[in-house]
This record gives structure tokens, C-alpha cells and sequence, in this order.
């Protein structure tokens, strides 16, 4: 048997999942962008309208991913690796966590003062530094107040940025 | 002679106390940050980025050109200390560079690599004030069309020289031009694709985008890989070659300068061949081509003067054509944007202090360099031992002040979180997220352009193809493309990248 004829009696299979789930993302992607851009204009040559383009790469953004997806049945490739739930969930909550104490919020009954840098400095480093497998909770500690105090006076005072500090405790 | 005298303006700015400080302050901090293994330069910038928010335009400029090249040092110190790449520019430095730090020659290494990014960046900077002014007037030569057709060769270039998959990095190319279109249409006035969410109207913020996918999901990307510190342990050494070492490497560094630069020019990432095409070209000439890869010193001298002299000449297009030619200058972009310059072939005559300030500026801070980088090296390898569980809550915090400060929108920062999910993902399904940032930038500009070709030709695509200049350079692009897929030349490039 030839080469070709090994792979066409190989069938049709999934080689390289990697692929497949990135060509699948481009299409996924490129249907979002359809269908937020459909109401939008196109207007003609002479008159780009608003949505002439977002289609236009809405397009060629499906067709790429047409590709991937052939090509992923085609070609070997690397397989899709698990997720590492546990930096999504700590690092990027960290985050989250600094965008609501920064200047405080209101959702629904609940209210947060303005906590500033004093208090969302340390809970980032805290929260974030969860992260790592080999986090050793009291090094963690001082470095989340020694880190926080520097990035104060760095942004506060050598820089003088518009950052709140403690306005429900020093007033600034 | 005109040359000269604008050179004079420039030193006149950038010799000022202050600006002499921030350069200083900007190569210390740039090489501080990216000297840290797993932060490349774009990190390096992206974390940085708010350090400059409370300096005058030219101040923050000299500052940012500053921490650029500490950031491109920092990572050529790391790729010969530790054997981690920062970047795709020094990859080609593992290999010799760690080789020579095993056998104890460390010192040498970094010293050779030191003077030879000097030289490199004088004769760039020399190179940038003759060219300058020259391609600012062919600049406005320029229509629409030909700017139209020059960001589509830039962008067929990004492809074709970027890590990984073709396939891959034209969907990331893509996808950075989609997600330019969010937000009010310029001409029209209409929203496009925000949802309705008041925060989306001006469109995606740069630094969101950036910090996102290149600061918190870098981070995740690292947290999953740790990653092996082959910290080198023997004596660093004596720092400055002897003389059988600098006659090795005068020749690589004169070759590895006259290559980069050439290649720095290119629109589409061209720096990032320097250091592989100097590296081959003195494997190829060399008497004895087995030792490289076991620490010959020309493998280091040729591909830093190279990565240097292109990381400098890349300010070539951005400065005279505002077009950006790679990831980290579209964050230079970005950045000026955030300072009220709109870069282009306008700066040099509405702000030629700003503009030869920082071009002289890049002179004194490639001297900065050499003179903080040899004494304190001891400093950095001992940053090198710094724990990763440390290292990522302060980048993190950093990015987060960063972020909240571009427009104190504590949203903002929550968007950016956003963003590092979107760049994990990226990063999972394979895709190497650089082309994004320039097909993010570009976007914006490559539409306007587009709109205004086709008013002035009436409607009509031909105009692309009817103006010389434009037909020239759309020509180049499809001839790039097709020889990239091309299977032989296809080959090869795979080679490259994964060498």
C-alpha cells in the first residue's frame, strides 16, 4: 500500500486537538462579530458604512478558522493541556478584588467604601500570591506590606499619581 | 550638515538635568524589570508603562525610549546567565552566550555583549538622523492607498516572521483587527459591537489589551510551566574581553551591526531576523564552524550587535511613517498616544525637540547602559534568584496601579483581568498572541486609510493597484506570502524558529 493510500484508510480523525479547538474558537469568534456587527450599515465602496469592515474581518476570521479545523484533521499537532484553574481563579479574582476596593462600590445592598492602595495593595499580593504551589503564608505576609508600602510612595509621592491611599482612614 | 545641527537641537534637550535623570531612571528600571526571566520586553513596557504618566510628552518619551533598551539588555542578560530567552531576539544568544557562562566566561560574555550593543546603537543612532528627515519628506509622498498598502506588507511580514504557525499567526493578525473595530465608528458616529456598554464607546483601551494579554496571562502562562532556572553557578568573571576576545568579535560586531540595522528598517518585525542572519553568517564564515554552540565568542558579539542596531532602526518607520513595525513598538505607540503625540512624519516639524531629543537621547542611554550594566551586574544575578511566587504578585500589583491610573477607571482593571482569561486562552489553543497588538494598533489607522483611498478613487480597488508606489509595495507582500508557504522555504523557517 502507498503512503496515501495508509492515511486515506486511516479515515477521517481529530490530529491534533489543538487545533481543532483553535480553529473552532475563530469561528465561534467570527459568528460573535457577525452577529453584534448585523445591524450595522455596510454602505458601499464609495462610502464605507460602519459595518463594511467588522463583516468584512468577521469573514476572513471564519475562514481561517475553516482552515485550522481542516488542517487539524490533516496534520499531527499537539493536543489540547488542561487548564490551571487555580492562577485563573487567584490571579486574575486578585485583580478583580483590587478594581472593587480601589475607590469602593455599591452593588445592590451591599457597600464597600473607598479602601485605596493601603488596603487593595496587600489583598492583591495576598490573594494572587495563593497562586503558587509553593507559597509560604508568613514570607507572603511581609512581603505584601513590604511591596505595598514601596508601590506608595513609589505612585503616590515619587510619581504623584491620582491613586487614593486610605481616604476612610488618613484622608487621602 | 543639516544632520549635525539637528543633532545639536537633540543633545541640547536630552543633556537637561531632568531628561539626563529620566534616561538614567528609565535604563535602570527597564533593565531591572527585564532582567527577570519570563518578562520580555513588551512585558517589560506594558508594566512600566504608568511610571512615565506624570512627565511632560518629550520627558515620558526619553524615559519609555530608556526603558526599551534596559528591557532589550536586561534580556540578553538573562538568555546568557540563565538560558532564558525574553524575547524571540535573543534566543540566538542561549546558545552560544549560556555556553560561555558554563565555562566560567560569563563575564565576557556579557562585557562583549555590552560594548557590542554600544557600537551597534551609536552607528543606529547616526543611522536614524540621517534617514529621518529624508523619510519624512518621502512620507508625504504618501496617500492613503500607500499607506493602506504599506500596513498590509507590514502585516504580511508580521506573519511570515512571527514564532509558531503561519495559519496561526494570520488568525491573531485578524483577530487584532477585529478587535480594533470595537467601538464608535469614526466617520458615522455609530456604535459598533459595545453592547451598549458605556465604558466600550472609545473603543477597546490599548493598555487594557496589552496588560491583559501580555502582563496577567504571561503570568498564568508561567504559573502553569515552572520553569527550570539554570542559574549559572561558576564565578561570573573578569567583565571586559581581552584583546584575543575583541579581535574574535570586531569583525561579527561590525557584520552583526550593518545586518541588524538594514533589517530593523523593514515594516513587519524585521529586527527579529537579525540576530538568526548574523548568527548564521559568521557560523557559515568561520574557520572552524564547530564551535559554535560551545561558546564561541562571535555567536554572542555578531547576534547582540545585530539585535541591538534592529531594536534601534525599528524607530525608523514608526517615527517617520507612524507605522509601527513590531508588538513592542506598537506599545510605543500606544504609549505616545496616552502622552497626546499621534506618531508620524507630523512630529518632526510640529515637535523637532521632541523628536531629535529622543533620538539623542538614544544615544546617551545606550552609554547609560553600558556604563550601569557592567558595575552592576552582581545586582542582577541576584534578582535572577528572586522566586517566581515573588516575582508574580508584584508584577501583578504593578500592572494593576498601572492600569487604574491610564484613566482611574477601576473598570478598567477589571477588563483587564478580562482580557488576561481571553490571552490564557489564546495561549492554551496555541496561538503566540505579539501579531494581535500590531493588527490591534494598525487597525484603526489601516480603516481611516482605506476610507479616504476609496473616496478619493471614487469607489474603486484599482487605486491600490494603479499607483506605483502602492502596487510596489502590495507586490512585495504577495511575493513574501507565497514564499513563505512555499514547503522548502517553509522548512527552513521552521528550523530557524526552533533552533
Amino acid at each position: 500500500m502507498s503512503l496515501n493510500q495508509i492515511e486515506k484508510a486511516q479515515g477521517v480523525r481529530v490530529r491534533s486537538s489543538q487545533d481543532l479547538a483553535a480553529g473552532l474558537f475563530m469561528l465561534l469568534l467570527a459568528g460573535l462579530a457577525m452577529v453584534m456587527s448585523w445591524e450595522l450599515p455596510m454602505g458601499t465602496l464609495r462610502q464605507l458604512g460602519p459595518g463594511m469592515l467588522p463583516k468584512s474581518f468577521a469573514v476572513i476570521c471564519a475562514f481561517l478558522g475553516a482552515l485550522l479545523v481542516l488542517s487539524s484533521l490533516r496534520f499531527e499537532g499537539e493536543a489540547l493541556s488542561g487548564w490551571s484553574w487555580r492562577g485563573v481563579f487567584f490571579v486574575l479574582g486578585a485583580a478583580c478584588v483590587f478594581a472593587l476596593c480601589i475607590r469602593g462600590f455599591d452593588i445592590g445592598p451591599i457597600h464597600v467604601p473607598q479602601l485605596g492602595l493601603a488596603v487593595a495593595g496587600p489583598l492583591v499580593i495576598l490573594i494572587s500570591g495563593l497562586a503558587a504551589d509553593d507559597f509560604r503564608p508568613k514570607e507572603l505576609v511581609i512581603f505584601a506590606v513590604a511591596m505595598s508600602t514601596a508601590c506608595a510612595l513609589l505612585f503616590k509621592y515619587a510619581l504623584s499619581l491620582p491613586i487614593p491611599l486610605a481616604p476612610w482612614l488618613l484622608g487621602i | 550638515m543639516d544632520m549635525f545641527s539637528n543633532l545639536a537641537l537633540g543633545f541640547g534637550v536630552a543633556l537637561s538635568l531632568q531628561n539626563l535623570a529620566l534616561c538614567f531612571a528609565g535604563c535602570l528600571v527597564g533593565t531591572l524589570i527585564g532582567v527577570l526571566p519570563g518578562v520580555g520586553p513588551i512585558a517589560t513596557i506594558a508594566i512600566l508603562l504608568p511610571i512615565t504618566f506624570g512627565l511632560d510628552p518629550t520627558g515620558a518619551l526619553i524615559m519609555l525610549a530608556g526603558i526599551y533598551y534596559g528591557a532589550q539588555y536586561g534580556g540578553s542578560t538573562t538568555a546568557i546567565l540563565v538560558n532564558i530567552p525574553g524575547e524571540a531576539t535573543s534566543v540566538v544568544t542561549t546558545l552560544d552566550g549560556h555556553q560561555m557562562a558554563k565555562q566560567g566566561r560569563a563575564g565576557v560574555a556579557l562585557g562583549t555583549a555590552a560594548i557590542g550593543s554600544f557600537f551597534a546603537g551609536c552607528v543606529a543612532t547616526l543611522f536614524i538622523a540621517a534617514l529621518g528627515a529624508p523619510l519624512t519628506k518621502l512620507a508625504l509622498l504618501f496617500g492613503p492607498a500607500e499607506y493602506f498598502s504599506l500596513m498590509v506588507m507590514g502585516l504580511c511580514f508580521a506573519v511570515v516572521l512571527a514564532r509558531g504557525s503561519i495559519l496561526k499567526a494570520f488568525c491573531m493578525i485578524m483577530v487584532g483587527l477585529l478587535l480594533s473595530t470595537v467601538g464608535t465608528d469614526l466617520e458615522t458616529g455609530q456604535e459598533r459591537m459595545t453592547l451598549g456598554f458605556a465604558p466600550l464607546a472609545d473603543g477597546i483601551d490599548f493598555a487594557v489589551l496589552a496588560m491583559g494579554v501580555f502582563g496577567f496571562a504571561e503570568v498564568l502562562r508561567n504559573l502553569e510551566n515552572p520553569e527550570a532556572r539554570d542559574v549559572v553557578k561558576t564565578k561570573i568573571g573578569r567583565l571586559l574581553p581581552d584583546w584575543n576576545d575583541i579581535k574574535q568579535s570586531v569583525a561579527p560586531v561590525l557584520r552583526g551591526t550593518f545586518i541588524g540595522g538594514i533589517l530593523g528598517i523593514l515594516p513587519g518585525n524585521g529586527a527579529v531576523l537579525g540576530p538568526f542572519a548574523s548568527y548564521t553568517l559568521e557560523k557559515k564564515i568561520a574557520k572552524d564552524p564547530s564551535r559554535f554552540g560551545k561558546g564561541a565568542i562571535e555567536g554572542v558579539a555578531g547576534p547582540e550587535s545585530a539585535n541591538n542596531a534592529g531594536a534601534q532602526t525599528a524607530f525608523i518607520p514608526l517615527l517617520t511613517l507612524g507605522i509601527p513595525p513590531n508588538a513592542v513598538m506598537a506599545l510605543m505607540v500606544g504609549a505616545m498616544t496616552i502622552h497626546g503625540i499621534i506618531p508620524g512624519p507630523q512630529v518632526i516639524t510640529k515637535n523637532p525637540d521632541l523628536f531629535w531629543g529622543m533620538i539623542a537621547s538614544m544615544w546617551i542611554g545606550n552609554l547609560m547602559l553600558l556604563i550601569i550594566n557592567l558595575p552592576l551586574v552582581g545586582v542582577w544575578v541576584k534578582l535572577l534568584q528572586v522566586p517566581y511566587r515573588l516575582m508574580f504578585p508584584s508584577i501583578l500589583i504593578f500592572c494593576c496601579i498601572g492600569i487604574y491610573s491610564v484613566n482611574n477607571q477601576p473598570v478598567d482593571v477589571a477588563f483587564t483581568a478580562m482580557f488576561g482569561l481571553f490571552g490564557y486562552l489564546l495561549i492554551k489553543l496555541g496561538f503566540e498572541p505579539a501579531p494581535m497588538l500590531l493588527g490591534f494598533v494598525l487597525g484603526k489607522l489601516m480603516e481611516e486609510k482605506l476610507r479616504q483611498a476609496l473616496i478619493i478613487s471614487r469607489g474603486s480597488f484599482m487605486t491600490f493597484v494603479e499607483r506605483p508606489i502602492s502596487a510596489g509595495l502590495l507586490v512585495v507582500a504577495v511575493v513574501i506570502l507565497v514564499v513563505a508557504l512555499l514547503p522548502s522555504i517553509n522548512k527552513k523557517r521552521d528550523e530557524v524558529f526552533t533552533e
